[in-house]
């Protein structure tokens, strides 16, 4: 989307705005505690803060926060608006209009324009109380006003129809999947049932258009209709909604993602989210496919994705406590037979994992040699490969070319080569995470000291291995948890008696790797996160709506909302989650993402998952007119050539046939505007029509297929990506180049964006059951 | 038919923002700069979908839900209320006068489209 034409108006709107406000402020003088201008000096000044926030102008929006809050104040009559105010003021209307075309510029500011900001600032601070506590009581005191009065909740009202009956009883066996229960694998797709409220329709809200946004986010594979709320038709009110239904949905999304389809009819309806479970035969083949790993039968199941990191932790307190007195005739079962007799996973994953174990022991019995390098030498390498990558691919694209058996043949065998050379040079760079986790060791001792507490730290998968530039940057998060656990997780040694737990606290550190990702994770047995306080807070800071009823897992995300860490948190919310936004930035620039999971009174786990990054990727090459286009391999189903009657199908209604389905098409050509497709004599050369028919590549990505019309197919390709600049950073469907072995530059397809617009553009064309 | 969205605010930037979104999307967007231009503008037209802010000069982003809610033609039309974090009082009152749907600016372009298309198809 090119913002430009509103980045203008921006411009004259804050120019426009800023003179009002100064009018406004010059007539106030002479109208002393007239309401509508001070009104309208609030005003100008949040709808600037408003709009410079949508362009990301964060220098702007922070001045004219200061500002917004002192004129809220002399609003409310708390600080009187003397000359001196006034003055101060216009001059804080004077620095927003040079803070302005620095912004949209996105130039840096100048020393002296920082220094003014930073003085004002200072002198609007005087105005304002430090911390704002009656504020935040009148708030508390509307919000317990609100929730007297307010509309009544999201409960479905009692039913007394026969066939209501049957009903909860559908929804009975949906699992609460909140609790980290020991659930059964089932199918591949999640469940949802919805038990809509009266008022939906009455609020505004379709459940159809619900439906379709679920659409977008995978395949529908089913949607049952329950009607067992539906009055005689007497009784029955055009205006009420009675309907109930259970979806399921064929979807690679997250949870928090599908649950956020629901934001806005929460209040009148009932949702229940049941997550799908991995199948046997995939959870086999993920056995498979580890490479010597985790030492564990637990964390090898949790590897292969057979089996859930909570659900483990519950297997294995189970095995424990079986230890404990009284101890279970026979001894306490494997851990093996505790998850096969719960049906948590099935016995043959368990055996196969087992002899995965076995082998895993065998090779960490050898000896291992070790080499200390440069990592300099390690870096220049790599990069050494990348290039040996991209020539190599040239020299095969050359032979093919030259159309020479034997050369072909001794290129291929050539690249095979280099593609192991990268894959054991990229793996160089993997070194065991071990080093950092036991940094923690001497923190923890000397902070444990520091707070007289007795805390143990316990570490797990040290031999996990993740690139070295995120183990260098792993760090300072890791220790900011660490620390946020032994300061606020972890109670005094009094509670902890009182509570039943032991005096000896516990910390632990936890690597894996987890479906192509690493996942990290710190935990502790202390208190927990107070969910009552967190959400409390959170509604006083705006990040959750009073009457929404977010899940237990929902509040404790909350602690890394950016408003959250604030200095008032501190004292509130026993210090938990301050910086913890900070920590989520930093783990986000690795390009992982990080979770919160809590029990009030048992402890907190938070987890951090980042992704195994390459500069390598597979690709596959194709052609239009001159330029040539890289798709990552991994998202391409199948070619075909495009037949004629296809091609009026494309340009007629954006979709084709095949094999019985609907595909829908982007013509790439349409796509990138590159040359009109609808006249190919004037604008392709006659060599290029005769052998020219086009071809289409199918493309799968989050369950979502479309087809992209291009002109010729080079088939696969070895892409050494190299990022787009700033320059091209909004470029859609774009999301890097390489370069070819020619020399000349390929652009690589961004296809999850490129899926998006065909969607957009062609709502029915997507896979609506 | 595309469908036609209500966009009400006084800032013509932010206007121009989500018009771009939406346009992008596939809606067609028609805009007002306050409440009363917003009724103004509702004058026996299809209107699918409102998207208001709170704070506005004339008439402010509560009233003008509060009249639409009263028009017979459109008080089924789903209403998006803009607000920002600071004003949790104030969607809490658009809610209960009868925009059940929130976005908090500032926002990026697709979580608009996404809030939008969560209420009614291009």
């Amino acid at each position: 989307m090119d913002m430009t034409p509103a980045l203008q108006i921006f411009i004259a709107e804050a120019h426009e705005l800023l003179e009002q406000m100064e009018q406004s402020l010059l007539l106030l003088e002479h109208r002393p505690g007239d309401r509508e201008l001070l009104d309208a000096v609030f005003r100008t000044a949040h709808t600037i803060k408003g709009s410079a926030g949508m362009f990301g102008f964060n220098t702007i929006v922070a001045h004219t926060h200061q500002l917004e809050n002192l004129l809220d104040r002399v609003r409310a009559g708390e600080v009187a608006l003397t000359p001196a105010l006034s003055a101060l003021l216009l001059r804080c209307g004077d620095h927003i209009g040079t803070l302005v075309m620095p912004a949209v510029d996105n130039l840096s500011l100048e020393a002296s324009v920082i220094a003014v900001g930073e003085s004002l600032e200072r002198e609007l601070a005087q105005y304002l109380p430090a911390p704002p506590a009656a504020d935040r009581h009148s708030m508390a005191a509307d919000l317990a006003t609100f929730l007297d009065g307010g509309p009544p909740s999201g409960e479905p009202p009692p039913v007394a129809h026969p066939a209501s009956a049957s009903m909860a009883d559908d929804y009975a066996v949906f699992l609460d999947s909140a609790e980290p229960a020991l659930s059964q694998p089932a199918a591949m797709v999640w469940r949802i049932a919805l038990q809509f409220g009266p008022d939906v329709f009455r609020n505004g809200m379709d459940p159809l258009s619900i439906l379709h946004y679920l659409a977008t986010l995978g395949e529908l594979v089913n949607i049952t209709t329950l009607w067992g709320r539906l009055p005689p038709l007497a009784e029955m009110d055009p205006e009420s909604c009675y309907l109930d239904m259970v979806v399921e949905l064929d979807t690679m999304v997250e949870r928090s993602v599908i649950d956020s389809v629901f934001d806005f009819i929460r209040e009148d309806c009932q949702i229940r989210l049941t997550p799908p479970s991995s199948q046997v035969q995939a959870q086999l083949a993920d056995l498979d496919a580890l490479a010597a790993g985790p030492a564990k039968l637990g964390e090898i199941l949790v590897a292969a994705n057979a089996l859930t990191g909570a659900a483990l932790a519950t297997a294995l307190a189970k095995q424990a406590a079986e230890s404990q007195p009284p101890v279970r005739p026979g001894g306490p079962r494997p851990l093996g037979q505790i998850l096969v007799d719960a049906g948590a996973v099935p016995e043959p994953v368990v055996d196969a994992a087992l002899a995965r174990q076995q082998q895993t022991r065998q090779m960490n019995g050898q000896d291992t040699k070790l080499i200390r390098v440069d990592a300099e030498k390690l870096d220049q390498l790599i990069t050494l490969v990348g290039e040996l990558v991209i020539a190599g691919s040239g020299t095969f694209a050359l032979a093919q070319q030259a159309k020479l058996g034997n050369i072909m043949e001794s290129a291929a065998a050539l690249l095979r080569l280099v593609e192991q050379v990268r894959d054991n040079a990229l793996g160089l760079r993997m070194v065991p995470i071990a080093a950092t986790f036991q940094r923690f060791q001497r923190v923890v001792r000397d902070v444990s000291l520091e707070l007289g507490k007795d805390i143990e730290l316990v570490i797990a998968g040290a031999e996990t291995e993740l690139d070295k530039s995120v183990v260098e940057r792993i760090g300072d998060p890791l220790m900011h948890l660490v620390r946020n656990a032994m300061d606020h997780g972890i109670e005094n040694a009094e509670r902890r008696m009182a509570s039943g737990k032991s005096a000896r606290a516990k910390i632990s550190l936890n690597a894996y790797h987890d479906s192509g990702s690493i996942v990290i994770e710190v935990s502790d047995d202390g208190g927990g996160l107070p969910l009552e306080k967190i959400r409390n807070k959170a509604i006083e800071r705006g990040l959750l709506a009073a009457s929404a009823n977010p899940t237990p897992q929902e509040i404790q995300q909350l602690v890394f909302e950016a408003g959250f860490s604030t200095a008032d948190a501190v004292s509130n919310l026993s210090g938990r989650g301050v910086g913890m936004d900070v920590v989520r930035r930093s783990i986000e620039t690795l390009r992982g993402m990080i979770e919160i999971d809590s029990t009030e009174g048992l402890g907190t786990l938070v987890r951090i998952r980042l992704p195994l990054t390459l500069a390598i990727i597979d690709g596959f090459m194709v052609g239009l007119g001159t330029a040539r286009y890289v798709l990552p391999l991994d998202v391409v189903v199948e070619c075909m050539e495009l037949s004629d009657l296809d091609r009026h199908s494309v340009s007629e209604r954006g979709f084709i046939n095949v094999r019985g389905a609907v595909l829908p098409v982007v013509r790439l050509r349409d796509a990138f505007a590159l040359s009109d497709p609808d006249e190919p004599e004037s604008s392709r050369t006659q060599g290029e029509i005769a052998n020219g028919r086009e071809n289409i590549v199918v493309v799968r990505f989050g369950g979502l297929k479309a087809g992209l019309v291009v002109d010729e197919l080079f088939g696969e390709f070895q892409t050494v990506i190299k990022p787009l600049g700033k320059l091209f950073s909004y470029l859609q469907g774009i999301s890097g180049s390489t370069i070819l072995g020619s020399g000349e530059v390929a652009l690589i397809l961004d296809v999850p964006g490129l899926i998006k617009r065909v969607e957009r553009t062609r709502p029915q064309g997507c896979v609506v059951a | 038919m595309a469908k036609t969205i209500l966009i009400v605010d006084d800032s013509a930037s932010l206007r121009q923002v989500v018009a771009i979104a939406l346009r992008g999307g596939g809606y067609d967007v028609i805009e007002a700069f306050d409440g009363v231009d917003g009724l103004s503008k509702l004058n026996g037209q299809k209107i699918h979908l409102i998207i208001s802010d709170v704070n506005m000069p004339n008439m402010d982003g509560i009233t003008f839900v509060k009249a639409v809610k009263q028009n017979a033609a459109y008080k089924f039309t789903p209403i998006i209320m803009l607000t920002t974090e600071s004003q949790e009082g104030k969607k809490m009152e658009g809610q209960a006068a009868g925009a059940k749907a929130w976005v908090v600016k500032p926002f990026k372009p697709e979580q608009m489209l996404a809030a939008v298309s969560k209420l009614v198809l291009p």
